[in-house]
């Protein structure tokens, strides 16, 4: 409703330059910006600029996110997404990140729906054991959704998170354990089929809505994303604009709801007719998908070992790790010199529970119990972080993870790095 | 579902008809076309529009269930079909899992068909024995299905079931042989498959094999005919994958291997003797592509002039692991002396 610029709570000096400039209701002030009003009236920008929010009848100056808040939302985030491998956590900076997309590229039979599962399973660790206590949304193109498997790694995640509680006997853990049962678990994963291309784009234009009836939604994976648009788009252009406002969309979610989203790409045979190399191994779908994901990992074989090579991320620096995949999911590979150097064929469950790695008791140092964000001595200057600390360390929670030693390892290395 | 027919989801008949003038008539047509498109086509708001977008995604949604349904749909019907070597079994927990595609390749003479055939005798055996009781569909395209050597198998590793002359040819006439010899008879053949399952109500398909008639009809190296290729492949994953899951069976599918030199593009020949390791190595043939479209892929090989193995390359239940075999008048059997 347009008003009269005269009837506006404004000082008499600017309502004397807007009348004598011409100015006779609200309606004229839209479309000019403030430096033109400025230099219209005659007055400074920021005098402008508070009469263009008061014709919009807008309170006060707009509230600009800045990065401290950002970073206060992001400490404020009570658990982590871990993979259960910490090479792995550490390569990605503390598990897999909330809030950006991340792509999982590799080859046939390396590990990707492996380490989907895995995180599927992951995202419903309790928050008194240092997860999320969420549940994850799991659209599958592929059908190499087995259930069965991921019960198997369910109860692994169960086993580890029991003994943990029993070592520290405290009354939350024990409380959450009552109901943190396969069955639970598998029935926090909601399963989505997609056969097509259509069904895919579908069922994105619908997660939101999903994600606002099921809040506790904090992981959304797409396995894989590649085969629909390679089997059924044809036109290459279109293949692209798709691809792309998907990306756009789930992006979008990401953000907004803070979810971590995990997609699975799948690798294409480059050919090169000019080198000397004929041909290698590149993600599929194309160079301009490669923009889309925020955090990029190649997970390649060599030989019979398997790695996982971060190849685009905006906070960490490029790297290789090694990992393995056992009956009970993700983990490091053993490092004890007892053990051969490649993994023996058959995986079995009395060779982890006997190795070193794995702690039988709580470590005491508070670094080492600490997640590293979360870790007063990692970040000192920054006395918001107290604020959203625990108050007493001791009372953190659990360490996650097979390898506390990994962990305080990557701990101390990010405090030198404060120090440089 | 992407084919459904706007007019069919409940949109008012004029947006249909203004919809189907701009040739947009399916639910996939509608997706596919970017928001600007659409806006000016329905001449709808931008306020609307989101309403409308909600309105025909929610029509072509898969169903929303949790992996707890899934688990116990699983245990309802009969998840696997085992494949009889012990070991195997074991570590695919159960066997040839039900609603996915199985690939097996490996170099010619391994056993593939055999294993074809010993698994197409073991699904229409009685579900007591370890069967699914049902017939099934098998499609040669290289001409290696024999009928006798299916009744050999029968009756030297069943011989108190198919004593009697009826049961043996009561199982014979429950596998249906389909011989198909070139890429678009194959497709044809697939595009029925649907309605041939549904009438014979078969539980199990065999596609052996699915590199014969796409390498000496494409040749790799030029570059038309690589993308016509994989066009096709792509076309026969996805109708596969569709069939295993929609009806819940297993389906067996197999593959050559070729040899891939690290200095020259990829030749086919199928050589048994051992390249040097330096110059060349010995992968599954139809690409990286092709890789990912199996669920589950064992490889088959040579360890010496008795024995074989089978390795699970890629399985979503089973770690890497390899097993021995070998290959009899009975069809394939465990071997004893361990993996």
């Amino acid at each position: 409703m347009p008003r009269q610029v005269g009837s506006l709570p404004l000082p008499p000096h600017q309502r004397a330059r807007l009348q004598a400039a011409g100015f006779e209701t609200t309606d004229e002030l839209q479309g000019i910006g403030p430096c033109q009003l400025a230099e219209e009236l005659a007055i400074p920008r920021e005098e402008a600029m508070g009469i263009l929010r008061m014709a919009r009848g807008q309170e006060g100056p707009v509230n600009y996110p800045n990065a401290l808040q950002l970073l206060v939302e992001e400490q404020a985030e009570d658990g982590l997404l871990p993979t259960f491998s910490s090479a792995l956590d550490d390569l990605l900076g503390s598990g897999v990140e909330l809030a950006v997309i991340t792509e999982l590229c590799g080859a046939p039979g390396v590990g990707k729906t492996q380490l989907c599962l895995q995180l599927a399973v992951d995202i419903q660790i309790p928050g008194c054991f240092g997860g999320l206590g969420g549940q994850a949304a799991y659209l599958d193109t592929e059908g190499s959704f087995m259930p069965e498997r991921l019960q198997q790694m369910s109860e692994a995640v169960i086993t580890h998170c029991s003994r943990l509680a029993s070592t520290k006997q405290e009354r939350d853990q024990q409380d959450a354990l009552k109901t943190f049962t396969p069955d639970f678990i598998l029935g926090n994963v909601f399963y989505f089929r997609c056969f097509d291309v259509t069904q895919l784009i579908a069922q994105s234009h619908l997660l939101p809505d999903f994600v606002d009836s099921h809040p506790k939604v904090r992981l959304v994976i797409i396995d894989s994303v590649a085969s629909p648009f390679r089997h059924g788009v044809d036109d290459a252009a279109l293949r692209t604009r798709l691809l792309i406002s998907l990306a756009q969309r789930l992006a979008q979610l990401a953000s907004t709801r803070r979810l971590a989203v995990v997609l699975t790409n799948q690798m294409t045979t480059r050919i090169h007719p000019n080198s000397t190399q004929s041909a290698s191994l590149t993600p599929a779908l194309g160079e301009s998908w490669g923009h889309a994901a925020t955090h990029r990992v190649i997970l390649q074989w060599q030989g019979n070992r398997r790695f996982a090579n971060l190849i685009k991320s905006p906070t960490r620096g490029e790297a290789t790790v090694e990992f393995t995949v056992t009956s009970e999911g993700i983990r490091d590979v053993p490092t004890t010199p007892s053990l051969p150097a490649t993994m023996p064929a058959i995986p079995t469950a009395s060779m982890f529970l006997s190795s070193p790695t794995i702690p039988t008791s709580l470590p005491s140092t508070s670094t080492s119990s600490n997640l590293i964000l979360k870790s007063p001595s990692a970040l000192p200057s920054l006395h918001m972080t107290s604020a959203s600390m625990p108050p007493s360390t001791s009372a953190s929670p659990a360490v996650l993870g097979c390898t506390a030693g990994a962990i305080s390892i990557a701990g101390e290395k990010r405090m030198r790095n404060m120090d440089d | 579902m992407a084919s459904k027919n706007l007019r069919r989801v409940g949109l008012p008949v004029e947006l249909c008809s203004r919809l189907a003038k701009q040739h947009v008539v399916t639910c996939q047509e509608f997706l596919t076309l970017s928001s600007l498109d659409l806006l000016r086509m329905t001449g709808r708001s931008y306020e609307d529009f989101p309403q409308l977008m909600m309105t025909i995604s929610k029509h072509c949604c898969p169903k929303t269930t949790t992996a707890l349904e899934n688990k116990k749909q699983h245990k309802q019907q009969s998840a696997f079909l085992p494949t009889s070597l012990a070991s195997l079994d074991n570590a695919l927990c159960g066997g040839l899992a039900c609603g996915s595609v199985t690939e097996v390749s490996g170099p010619p003479g391994c056993g593939k068909t055999q294993l074809c055939m010993m698994l197409s005798v073991l699904a229409t055996l009685p579900k007591r024995m370890g069967g699914l009781d049902s017939p099934v569909i098998y499609i040669d395209t290289e001409g290696a299905f024999s009928s006798l050597r299916l009744i050999e198998i029968a009756q030297r590793r069943y011989s108190e079931y198919f004593a009697c002359q009826k049961r043996l040819l009561e199982m014979t006439s429950r596998v249906h042989l389909y011989r198909e010899f070139s890429t678009q008879h194959i497709m044809d053949r697939l595009q029925v498959l649907e309605e041939s399952l549904v009438e014979t109500g078969a539980q199990f398909v065999v596609l052996d094999s699915v590199a014969s008639a796409v390498r000496q009809e494409f040749d790799s190296r030029l570059p038309f005919s690589l993308v016509q290729r994989s066009k096709f492949l792509g076309q026969q994953a996805a109708f596969l994958k569709y069939l295993a899951e929609e009806f819940c069976i297993p389906i067996l599918l197999t593959n050559q291997i070729t040899v891939k030199f690290n200095d020259r593009p990829t030749s086919t020949l199928e050589t048994t003797e051992e390249p040097s390791v330096e110059e060349s190595f010995v992968t599954t043939a139809l690409g990286t592509t092709w890789g990912h479209s199996a669920n589950t892929r064992l490889v088959l090989q040579f360890l010496n002039t008795q024995q074989r193995q089978i390795r699970v390359a890629k399985s979503p239940v089973a770690p890497n692991m390899d097993f021995s075999y070998t290959v009899q008048s009975s069809g394939d059997d465990d071997d004893n002396s361990g993996e």
